[in-house]
């Protein structure tokens, strides 16, 4: 029936402040709902790069080494055989990476800081250098140049340390300053080592200031651990989608090559130590997590965030609806003679209902089409400015110093989809009225 | 039972709060087949009410009401609709045209609704009835550009279209002054006569009555002919 489209078109046009008007309401929700998206969406994707680069691969394969029941060591001994059997099974596999696991105080000039220091082993890691942006030293020194010092793969050099900038900042060195990292060794002693700064990166949310990279060798002397041991092993897929399914794939083949495993956890491992330590096993045990596992107390800051958009997109939604069922009221109780006119000549109550709900859902198409990509063009716009985030603790949640935003054209359509459907929901009342007019009465009706 | 419509005693009532007011009352009419016939009564006698009856827009309170051989006492919406659709054509006082479609749309929208001529056989029809009201040159134009006696043209031809057994109007010239209200009522009557088209309109107008070939005259619900 292209003739009720027609109809329902040039009504909407024939009406047009009143199109405007609610095209531009439903317009600005979806807008606000498109950067709210968005800015999900950034955080979502700066939460991603920044675990997966500090804190976790894909899939993490660590584990607890118990000497005795009340003793648990982040380790994971006969490493060599634990990476043939990553090597040989699993699914998706892009690359691997050994991580040194340790935690302590690092100690500089102007303060100290406390972190994990996280072995690297440059071999295994061909990608490290390029995922890590080096700041320039203006950004962590008053008075700095604006020219980056140090180089990320010197990391190489045994005692190198790596430091983000809020770490730089807090301890007041510079590349080629030393630090001195000081922790508890396996045996309850404490252990010191100095390092040399090599490079200081830009800062990645709030995971970065619990994260100093060393070299593996560094890790080994301070901890006296053996070579056939690590922290973790970090598994990167082609897809990191496949993430828990590779994980249960890989427990089922570390199981079969008689390695013991813990149950699942969702949460990173330093939250593990006191029920660990509190188990009566003694030897080796491996744990299996994917990288959303490590980071969970931020993913859990990420679903607050989108339970308050969608929370707040939801009522302004609500008052839309009932602004749309009011207006088509209005303008069921305006055109009524035309219904009664229309059911005389012979139109049955059902496309009467469609004249109605098409006209909405045209109304509902136009407003969220032009709502979304107004929202997509400011959320393009707000990242590509990098607008600082005005309060400090913001960049903790953003997990970045600007706010972030992320267009994702599924999302989009999504919008325009779910939002359309709420507009032609919110006609379905007013248009049932109007199709269960009888048709003298409606053409009785005096508008 | 000869006649294309056929009220047998029909009376309507209609609810007024706790009480009901009764329209009409046991009222008989037949009209055959190409009758020209107008139904006249003072305001508030019960012309609308017949016209409603025979147009399939209600059904009687009791009473059969039976057009072009089917009785209308029992149906639901959908099957009224679906008479009102084939079998009947509406003109209307205030001309009742939908206002955002052009005087060829609005001609067309029954055959649209009904969806059974093709496209171009659609077309051929719609311009024929344009020719046929003379408005072959307005086809183009909305309600709003058009003077009165033309919307009341549009309205014909829209009633014509789909070839309906009855063709009812409810005082299809009260609107009109009384050069054009003439000439609509000579259109009418030329149809009538060429193409043998039942008409059956209710009016006040003397001038007009004096056109029709039959007269139903109606005071406080009942047929006083
Ligand atoms: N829906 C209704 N509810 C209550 N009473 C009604 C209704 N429709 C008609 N009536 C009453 O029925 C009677 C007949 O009305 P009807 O409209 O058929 O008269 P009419 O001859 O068409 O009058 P007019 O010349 O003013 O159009 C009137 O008394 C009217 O008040
Ligand atoms: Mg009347």
């Amino acid at each position: 029936m292209g003739v009720l489209f027609l109809i329902a078109i040039r009504n909407l046009v024939q009406a047009r402040r009143r199109t405007a008007l609610l095209s531009g309401a439903i317009g600005l929700v979806t807008a606000l709902l498109v950067l709210l998206l968005a800015m999900s969406q950034g955080i979502a994707d700066n939460l991603v790069r920044s675990a997966t680069t500090l804190s976790a691969g894909h899939v993490v394969v660590a584990g607890f080494y118990k000497p005795s029941p009340s003793q648990a060591i982040p380790l994971v001994t006969d490493a060599a055989k634990v990476r043939k059997v990553l090597e040989e099974s699993t699914p998706d596999l892009d690359f691997i990476i050994a991580r040194g696991r340790g935690w302590g105080k690092f100690v500089g000039p102007g303060g100290t800081v406390q972190s994990g220091f996280g072995g690297v082993t440059i071999a295994d890691e061909p990608r490290f250098v390029s995922t890590l942006q080096l700041a320039m030293q203006s950004e962590y020194k008053d008075g700095g140049k604006e020219e980056i010092l140090g180089d990320a793969s010197r990391i190489a050099e045994p005692g190198a340390a790596i430091l983000f900038v809020n770490q730089a900042k807090r301890l007041e060195v510079d590349v080629g300053e030393a630090i001195t990292f000081v922790t508890e060794t396996n045996d309850g002693r404490t252990n010191t080592i100095d390092l040399t700064v090599v490079a200081i990166a830009r800062d990645m949310g709030m995971l970065s200031s619990w994260a100093v990279l060393g070299n593996m060798d560094s890790l080994r002397t301070v901890y006296k651990l053996n070579d056939d041991t690590t922290g973790a092993f970090w598994v990167y897929l082609k897809d990191i989608d496949r993430a828990d399914e590779v994980m249960n794939s890989l427990r089922v083949s570390l199981a079969q090559a008689g390695f013991q495993l813990m149950d699942h956890q969702g949460d990173p491992f330093f939250f593990k130590f006191e029920e660990v330590g509190g188990e009566d096993w003694t030897g080796q045990k491996l744990d299996l997590t994917i990288w959303r596992d490590e980071v969970s107390f931020l993913v859990r800051i990420l679903d607050v965030f989108n339970v308050v958009s969608v929370f707040v997109a939801s009522v302004l939604l609500v008052i839309v609806a009932i602004g749309i069922i009011n207006t088509m009221f209005n303008i069921v109780r305006e055109r009524t003679r035309e219904i009664g006119t229309m059911r005389a000549i012979g139109i049955h109550r059902r496309r009467v209902l469609m004249l109605f709900l098409i006209e909405a859902t045209m109304l509902g198409l136009f407003a969220t089409t032009v709502g979304a990509l107004v929202g997509a063009a400011g959320a393009l716009g707000i990242d590509a400015a990098e607008i600082p985030a005005p309060i400090e603790a913001m960049k903790m949640i953003l997990l970045a110093d600007t706010i972030p935003m992320a267009v994702d054209p599924v999302t989009l359509a999504l919008v325009v989809v779910v939002l359309t459907a709420v507009t032609a929901l919110a006609a379905l009342w007013p248009a049932a009225l109007a199709a269960r007019l009888r048709p003298i009465v409606a053409l009785g009706h005096t508008a | 039972m000869s006649g294309i419509v056929e009220l047998t005693k029909v009376t309507k009532d209609y609810p007024l709060g706790k009480l009901s007011v009764r329209a009409i009352d046991a009222v008989s009419i037949s009209i055959g087949k190409g009758e020209f016939t107008a139904i006249a009564g003072p305001s508030g006698s019960g012309k609308t009410t017949i016209l409603n009856m025979i147009g399939c827009m209600d059904v009687p309170t009791t009473g059969t009401v039976s057009i072009d051989g089917t009785i209308t006492n029992n149906l639901y919406d959908h099957a009224l609709t679906e008479l009102r659709l084939n079998r009947i054509g509406f003109i209307f006082q205030s001309f009742n045209l939908i206002n955002v479609l052009d005087a060829y749309q609005n001609i067309e929208f029954p055959l649209l609704l009904q969806g059974t001529l093709s496209g171009k056989a659609r077309k051929a029809r719609v311009n024929e009835m344009l020719e046929k009201v003379g408005l072959t040159k307005q086809s183009g134009q909305r309600p709003n550009e058009l003077s009165g006696g033309q919307r009341q043209r549009v309205a014909i031809a829209r009633a014509l279209v789909t070839n309906p057994a009855i063709v009812l109007a409810d005082e299809p010239t009260a609107n009109l002054d009384s050069t054009t209200g003439t000439a609509i009522v000579e259109l009418m009557r030329d149809l009538n006569k060429n193409e043998g088209i039942t008409f059956i309109f209710s009016t006040h107008d003397p001038k007009v009555m004096d056109r029709a070939t039959r007269l139903v005259m109606v005071a406080d619900g009942r047929v006083v002919e």
